[in-house]
């Protein structure tokens, strides 16, 4: 599995489709059996509880595509702190499995693992 | 040695934290800053207080003034973090405020003297454009300027990615 990092709108479905997946390779935000997963904060943020459960699943992936969702002030919100440290555990997770970690900043991507 | 630790929330810096604190020898001081504002926080307290408790810490509690405590000398210091200490340094349970950055300064300067080694854990609170009010801007600004601060002086920093630690400064350990 690839884990592909980086904040909104840095580049890294660009990247997603330099590595020759197409728009029908790509689930958005759904986990289903296509092998790409865009947006996975979209799972994580809504349900903080429930997302190392996602692990397993997500590990059975090509690709795993994730926005950098911890920067930033810590939130008021009780529900999107939680979010927020839960993406960021199941990120830590899926990066020590997998193969290789890159990482988009304004478009270039750095290998920071594999 | 003085080590700086950055990243967003639940990037994986405390496990690297201790994983660095292991590679110096006994003493070991825990600097907690945290204060407690309920179930959420005891949580967080508890879950850093499991990870650390076959490592060796002894654990300081010090919501402010670090530059008080008093070490034998020698050992490593993890100091975790400067953002809590930085709320807490601004802000009073009054609801006054005041710019923390020269007694933050000063006063882990002064902790870094006593021991061989400081690793001072950070956070990046400045990579959003939420409206927030002054004094929250204000917050931002400071702990912002504190962690250039001490990256300028420190010899090594990192940032966490996905617990992926990137080398921004220095040598790696």
């Amino acid at each position: 599995m690839i884990l592909v990092i980086g904040a909104r709108a840095s580049g890294k479905r660009d990247y997603v489709a330099s590595l020759g997946y197409g728009p029908g390779d790509v689930a958005d935000g759904v986990l289903d059996d296509r092998p790409v997963l865009y947006n996975l904060q979209d799972l994580t943020m809504p349900d903080p509880e429930g997302a190392p459960a996602l692990f397993d699943r997500l590990i059975e992936k090509e690709v795993v595509v994730c926005d950098e969702v911890g920067s930033g002030v810590i939130p008021l919100e009780k529900e999107r702190r939680l979010g927020r440290e839960a993406t960021g555990r199941l990120c830590c997770r899926l990066a020590k499995e997998a193969e290789k970690v890159v990482r988009l900043v304004a478009g270039i991507p750095t290998v920071i693992k594999g | 040695m003085k080590i700086l630790l950055t990243g967003g929330s639940g990037c994986g810096k405390s496990t690297f934290a201790e994983s660095l604190v292991m590679k110096f020898p006994l003493p070991r001081w825990y600097v907690a800053t945290m204060r407690s504002y309920g179930a959420e926080s005891e949580a967080k307290i508890a879950r850093h207080r499991a990870m650390r408790s076959t490592k060796g810490f002894e654990t300081i509690e010090s919501q402010t003034d670090v530059g008080k405590i008093e070490l034998p000398g020698g050992g490593t210091v993890l100091l975790e973090c400067l953002c809590n200490l930085t709320a807490n340094e601004m802000f009073d349970d009054e609801g006054n405020e005041r710019d923390p950055y020269d007694k933050i300064l000063r006063e882990v300067r002064s902790l870094a003297e006593k021991a061989d080694n400081l690793i001072l854990v950070t956070n990046d609170v400045g990579s959003d454009a939420e409206a927030y009010s002054d004094s929250t801007l204000r917050y931002v600004d400071a702990l912002g300027r504190l962690n250039a601060a001490f990256a300028s002086e420190f010899d090594t920093v990192y940032e966490l990615v996905c617990g992926i630690p990137l080398l921004l400064k220095g040598e790696g350990l």
